[in-house]
């Protein structure tokens, strides 16, 4: 079966592209698939390191693209994770050494070789974008409860649907207790001004910091409430549609929960 | 305690900085949605001449279009000088030649 490449994006900078991209394909292989993690930000690499793989690097996507290696060479595979693999960025080429064109090509060999390919889309709607976009059959796209990021989102998800692809929200650093006290966006607030279904929420989590300090996946760390979620939106992107959707609350003890039911997406 | 107390008392005076927040990301979502490229803005032009010359004679130099923004609402605004109205038959007869 072919496998499918989703890109992960959000237009603003900073918002969690890369901690989510690290999370889900970690869970994703954690789940038996086989799983690709791309990092699209050419000339800024950092899944790498996220990932702890960074001294692992002999070839990178633009050698992959080009030729200059097979797609096997360029996919380093995680020793802790079975089924994972790291395609990384190039660290010295300018972000127009890849062509869309080039992605629409290599996205197929990508699609018969992984279940699974998460494109980690550098900030800003530019060359990156449309490189990371290409080849995508799917589209997860990131915010925090934050104006400026939330409105980045708006822009971006308007770009996905002019290239007929249906995005889904990742909602992260959530900050149970602020929401509580109105001073941060809940949810419903953020699912009010954006026209997209939800794929789960994900709290603001020191481990988060902690696992990138040591390049662990957060998955792997056990009672992390970001890692948890970040398993259960790999669940969903795996089949399982009717899982609901944990809202993170203040005290822990009260999960809460949407019925969300899941349509079967494409 | 009394923090938590105390902050609820501003947040059901003042509603909370979320509602200020969300407030402006409505319209800050209003005017992007909105935005018109000149291109686009352009093509419209020249369509909307091409369709009221059908009906009108109009002065096409005189002729203007804006998109005027108020607090929650956008309007395109068409202004247009008519010189003299086309009769529907002579517009035929026109075609038919
Ligand atoms: N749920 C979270 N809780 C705490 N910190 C987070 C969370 N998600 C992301 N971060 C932190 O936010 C910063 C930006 O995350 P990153 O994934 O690099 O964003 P992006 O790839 O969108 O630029 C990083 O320092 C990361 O550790
Ligand atoms: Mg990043």
């Amino acid at each position: 079966m072919e496998g499918r490449i989703i890109v992960i994006t959000s237009g603003k900078g900073g918002v969690g592209k890369t901690t989510a991209t690290a999370s889900i394909g970690a869970a994703l292989a954690m789940e038996g698939r086989r799983v690709a993690v791309v990092d699209m930000d050419i000339g800024l690499r950092n899944l790498d390191v996220m990932m702890g793989l960074e001294n692992r690097i002999v070839f990178n996507i633009v050698d992959a693209v080009h030729g200059r290696c097979q797609l096997r060479q360029a996919a380093i595979r995680d020793r802790r994770i079975k089924n994972l693999f790291l395609i990384p960025a190039s660290q010295s080429d300018n972000k127009n050494v890849l062509t869309p064109d080039d992605m629409i090509r290599f996205s197929k060999k990508l699609r018969s070789e992984f279940d699974f390919v998460f494109m980690d889309c550098p900030a800003g709607i530019e060359q990156g974008f449309e490189n990371s976009v290409a080849g995508a059959n799917d589209a997860v796209v990131i915010c925090t409860p934050e104006v400026a990021s939330v409105r980045d989102a708006d822009r971006v998800i308007g770009l996905l649907y002019a290239r007929s692809i249906t995005p889904r929200l990742v909602i992260n650093r959530i900050v149970p207790d602020m929401v509580a006290n109105g001073d941060m966006l809940s949810h419903d607030d953020v699912l009010d001004v954006l026209s997209i279904e939800l794929i789960g929420l994900v709290e603001m989590d020191d481990r988060v910091v902690i696992a990138t300090n040591t390049g662990t996946p957060l998955v792997m760390q056990k009672g992390s409430a970001a890692g948890e979620a970040f398993q259960r939106i790999a669940k969903r992107l795996n089949g399982q549609h009717d899982l609901p959707i944990i809202v993170p609350s203040a005290s822990k003890s009260i999960w809460k929960t949407i019925g969300t039911k899941f349509g079967i997406r494409r | 305690m009394i923090n938590g107390f105390f902050r609820r008392l501003m947040r059901s005076s003042k509603g909370g900085s979320k509602n200020v927040a969300k407030k402006r990301l409505k319209f800050a979502l209003i005017y992007d949605r909105l935005e018109v490229s000149d291109d686009t803005l352009n093509n419209l032009n020249r369509d909307i001449i091409e369709v009221i010359s059908r009906y009108f004679e109009i002065d096409k130099k005189a002729f203007k279009l804006d998109i005027c923004r108020y607090d929650d609402v956008s309007a395109l605004v068409v202004n247009t000088p008519i010189i003299a109205t086309k009769h529907k038959k002579r517009a035929k007869s026109k075609k038919a030649k």
